[in-house]
């Protein structure tokens, strides 16, 4: 099967061993993966922002850079559902709707990948360890990916999963709201921390670098003794 | 505009919030409570979506006919002897019921519940005009006996306060020699309120919902004041915002189930009243007089936007109770009697940019308000909505922000920009940079770097390693 | 009944029709059938037995005592269940339900014999009502319909039927015959809205009370008993 990646800006940047964990997971799956040169940034931070215009040009720039994709997957819930919101917000332009549209019916975030369209739960992952899961907003919320992490986490072999207390409330992160409300946002990762630690976790895992840059920056910057993992991580551990 | 509350600036507002430690206590264990409550009460019905469903539909079929469910409400009141009033501005609402209540040479009035009345300040006018004005929701009747603390939940309006402080202000205000415990507090209350209703000349109240085929108002309370309030004064006013209607009771009662789950997870609250005109003539108690006050203060400029959803609000708070934001900083934060998401959303149209263009900011836009609300509105797409208007028809972001927003646009839709950015990024942060982390970050990083670290950009980008990989033929 | 007053309606619709694309504003419109129709399906089929269950389950969660009874032992049972709420001052509803179920005696002799204050709700006695009403330790109504999911009583008000008798009182007692248990709001919200459409008038004041009076606003803590009643019991009568 052939998979066209899409890897998301902080990926690229930030959490270059994200993506290789991905590409490998992929093809260990016996996926075909494929990396368009010319993708750069969903659009999602100058959307969020009310830069709508702005945004748009990002956007029809990665329609037009995924337009031969068959599958497209991406390891962040967040830039996949941005994917998914491209038709509402080309909604009346006849030709962007469209493509739009074609776009977002081919988007998948991997772990939803994995599960829906693989039909894998079982990834042969190993990890010695007990973990946690933040469920992020914009995956579970507004993508509807809810259970596909937890399937797969639970077949990790040695990884014990343990609830995370108030998983629904928000870690803070919301892009700029992170910089533009920061008094407010270190009190939301604050508590966010709180809870992951009242499970003793060795690892905390999700499946969104933005909020895994916010919950990291914070847990480092307390230097508490958490390891934050993305889940494409967790899964290519294998041997 | 009168909605308003406090002079302050938002991050000050934000700032007391975020140090009060025991309203944010109070705030968590609330919505904890709350949440679950809400959770269980849906659970129950068991097809809770379908219910969310028709909620959205009722509420969109009667806002796009409001005029017509307007005018045939005012003809079923008048039939039934009641009186209208179509109040534009909130000057012109307050000012009828002045005129009524001067006309009626209104001594004591005893009110229940309303948010309409705080918008328009209705209590101000009152009391300046030398009538006495009890408010007897008990939550509401704390913070005025607290020398008018205004309210920080609009189902809740004292959840900012604790036994200790509403034991003090009764001692001090009411001769009260008890202990802080709710129960001795609530009775208290309810014997000094007693006395006032069967005194009041005028009983004001809100309307959860009016409806239209009948003429009639539903109230929707716990502690039953709504029912005395109307049921002992000679006169009752009911002021309204003029989108709380529902056309027939079919309506009215598929939006009460939905309000009571959403605000307090109650099949239903204790009492449900549907009043319609003035009492029969053969009837003691009652009203002998009905006037409806419908309000439009700023509504009927909403409607035809693409904030039209916001109307659709039953104002159960159940966005304010799921809000993260809210959480932390509590309800005077908003600056506005209406607070949380809806708060954030309704305050910038009612209120103006001016007072309010901070709170579409502060969100996460996590959309858990938009996943709980009972009639589907989409709450964080509206408070995105604002955004775009400050940017785009209201030009008040700051000039930092738009420039980087066009390096923005340039270089996420330009592959050349954006690879030439994104290869120079290590080694422009290289400075900031010690062990793979950035503590005391640059320009846009100083804030994020405040709080957290910021991870180095790596040496190697992901989009280099995968093409060195290929090159290398690397590849199973 | 003389008509009301309407003020400044013509301006204020107009703007809200102009906002909405019209012209004018519109004097005719049918609501939908709606797409969606769940509370319809809310305990369909259940007998009154079955509906009877649920309401025993629901009263547990609202703080109200419920006794069941027949129509032979209602004046006993109510008896008992005034004196266990503390007894007189007692007032209730004027309502011909009382002598049907055979409650005359006890409520015109009986307890009056027996030093028990009963007043009967006498629209020709004026404010007397009220006072009575609040100086009663027991408010005692019937239940118009009942609502089986929520354990709530509807009473439709009228001359002998005053509203203040379920609020004033220190507590209230509500008999139910069951034939008048329904599965839900929806079915009393059906009837009333028929009784619309046939041009019939509706009650100046329709009470669906669930439970006594209670408040939440002092920390979430719930204090039952705040404006009106302390306590609540609701009485059951197989009138089948």
């Amino acid at each position: 099967m052939k998979v066209t990646l899409f890897i998301t800006c902080l990926v690229d940047l930030f959490h270059t061993n994200v993506g290789k964990s991905t590409v490998e997971l992929l093809e260990r799956l016996g996926c075909e993966v494929e990396f368009p040169d010319a993708q750069t940034c969903c659009g999602q931070p100058a959307y969020n922002s009310g830069y709508v215009k702005e945004a748009k040009e990002a956007m029809k720039h990665m329609i037009r850079t995924f337009e031969h994709a068959e599958y497209i997957v991406a390891p962040s819930g967040s830039c996949a559902t941005m994917f998914k919101e491209y038709p509402q917000i080309f909604r009346g332009d006849r030709e962007w709707e469209a493509k739009a549209k074609a776009l977002a019916a081919k988007t998948y975030e991997l772990t939803q990948f994995l599960v829906e369209v693989l039909k894998v739960e079982n990834v042969g992952a190993k990890l010695q360890g007990k973990a946690t899961y933040h469920t992020s907003c914009h995956m579970t919320r507004l993508l509807g990916v809810k259970e596909a992490p937890f399937k797969l986490l639970k077949h990790v072999e040695g990884l014990e999963m343990v609830p995370l207390p108030n998983a629904h409330t928000c870690c803070g992160f919301g892009g700029t709201f992170s910089v533009k409300m920061g008094d407010i946002s270190e009190q939301m990762v604050d508590e966010k921390i709180q809870h992951i630690e009242e499970t003793e976790a060795d690892y905390l895992i999700a499946a969104d670098c933005g909020c895994l840059m916010n919950i990291k920056g914070r847990i480092e910057r307390a230097q508490k003794p958490i390891q934050v993992m993305h889940i494409a991580e967790v899964l290519n551990r294998h041997e | 505009m009168s909605m308003k509350i406090g002079e302050e600036p938002f991050h000050a507002r934000v700032k007391s919030g975020i140090d009060n430690s025991f309203m944010r206590g109070a705030v968590a264990g609330a919505q904890e409570r709350l949440h679950a409550r809400r959770l269980k009460a849906a659970a129950e019905l068991g097809n809770w979506e379908e219910w969310r469903a028709l909620g959205e539909e009722i509420r969109q079929h009667t806002l796009a006919n409001l005029d017509f469910y307007l005018f045939q409400l005012s003809e079923n009141v008048a039939k039934r002897g009641g009186h209208v009033f179509f109040a534009q501005t909130a000057e012109e609402a307050s000012q009828y019921i002045l005129d009524v209540a001067m006309e009626k040479q209104a001594k004591k009035i005893v009110k229940s519940k309303s948010m309409v009345t705080e918008e328009i300040q209705l209590n101000a006018v009152l009391e300046k005009a030398g009538c006495e004005v009890i408010e007897t929701d008990l939550g509401e009747y704390i913070l005025q006996m607290d020398d008018h603390d205004p309210p920080s939940h609009i189902v809740a309006p004292a959840l900012h306060k604790n036994k200790e402080q509403i034991r003090d202000v009764f001692r001090q205000k009411l001769a009260y020699d008890k202990t802080e415990k709710p129960e001795e507090l609530a009775l208290h209350a309810r014997q000094t309120l007693r006395r006032e209703y069967l005194s009041a000349d005028i009983g004001i109240t809100g309307c959860n919902f009016a409806i239209a085929e009948s003429g009639s108002i539903t109230l929707v309370t716990n502690e039953g004041n709504a029912d005395l309030v109307t049921a002992l004064p000679k006169t009752q006013i009911t002021v309204m915002g003029m989108e709380r209607i529902v056309p027939t009771f079919a309506e009215m009662e598929v939006l009460v189930s939905l309000l009571t789950r959403s605000a307090v997870g109650q099949k239903l609250t204790s009492y449900i009243t549907v009043l319609t005109g003035p009492r029969h003539l053969e009837e003691v108690d009652g009203p002998e007089e009905f006037h409806l006050v419908i309000v439009d203060n700023g509504r009927s400029n909403i409607l035809g936007t693409e904030f039209q959803p916001v109307l659709q609000c039953i104002r159960c708070a159940a966005c304010v109770n799921v809000c993260p934001v809210y959480r932390h900083i509590g309800g005077h934060s908003y600056g506005s009697i209406y607070s949380g998401p809806i708060g954030a959303v309704l305050s910038p149209l009612l209120g103006g940019y001016d007072d309010y263009k901070e709170l579409p900011y502060a969100s996460t836009l996590c959309a858990a308000c938009t996943e709980a609300c009972p009639v589907k509105i989409p709450l964080h797409e509206l408070l995105h909505k604002h955004r775009q208007v400050i940017v785009e028809q209201e030009g008040r972001a700051p000039i930092s922000e738009k420039l980087a927003m066009k390096a923005f646009g340039l270089g996420a839709a330009s592959t050349t920009f954006y690879k030439l950015g994104s290869k120079m990024a290590p080694s422009v942060l290289n400075p900031f940079t010690t062990n793979e982390r950035i503590s005391k970050g640059p320009g846009p990083l100083k804030a994020w770097t405040a709080i957290r670290e910021f991870p180095a950009p790596e040496k190697e980008r992901f989009r280099d390693w995968f093409h060195h990989r290929k090159k290398a033929g690397d590849q199973p | 009944m003389k008509r009301g007053r309407i003020h400044r309606r013509e301006a204020f619709l107009n703007q809200v029709a102009e906002r909405l694309g019209r012209k004018a504003y519109a004097t005719n419109v049918q609501a939908p059938q709606w797409r969606h129709q769940p509370q319809w399906t809310v305990f369909q089929g259940y007998s009154e037995d079955d509906l009877l269950e649920v309401l025993k389950t629901q009263c547990a969660a609202i703080h109200t005592d419920v006794f069941e009874t027949n129509k032979e032992q209602l004046p006993l049972t109510l008896q008992k269940v005034v004196s266990r709420y503390g007894g007189g001052p007692v007032v209730t509803w004027n309502d011909p339900r009382f002598a049907e179920y055979g409650l005359s005696h006890l409520l015109y002799h009986h307890w009056r014999n027996s030093g028990i204050h009963v007043h009967i709700w006498d629209p020709s006695l004026g404010a007397v009502n009220i006072t009575e009403a609040e100086q009663a330790n027991i408010g005692i109504t019937f239940s118009d319909i009942t609502l089986a999911e929520s354990g709530t009583v509807v009473l439709f008000s009228d001359r002998g039927k005053g509203r203040t008798v379920s609020f004033l009182p220190q507590n209230y007692i509500c008999i139910i015959p069951k034939s008048t248990i329904v599965p839900r709001m929806t079915q009393a919200a059906f009837y009333i809205h028929q009784q619309v459409k046939a041009g019939k008038e509706v009650a100046s004041c329709i009470n669906f009370i669930t439970g006594p009076s209670n408040s939440a606003d002092i920390e979430m803590n719930l204090v039952v008993g705040v404006h009106g009643p302390v306590k609540a019991a609701y009485v059951v009568v197989a009138d089948g």
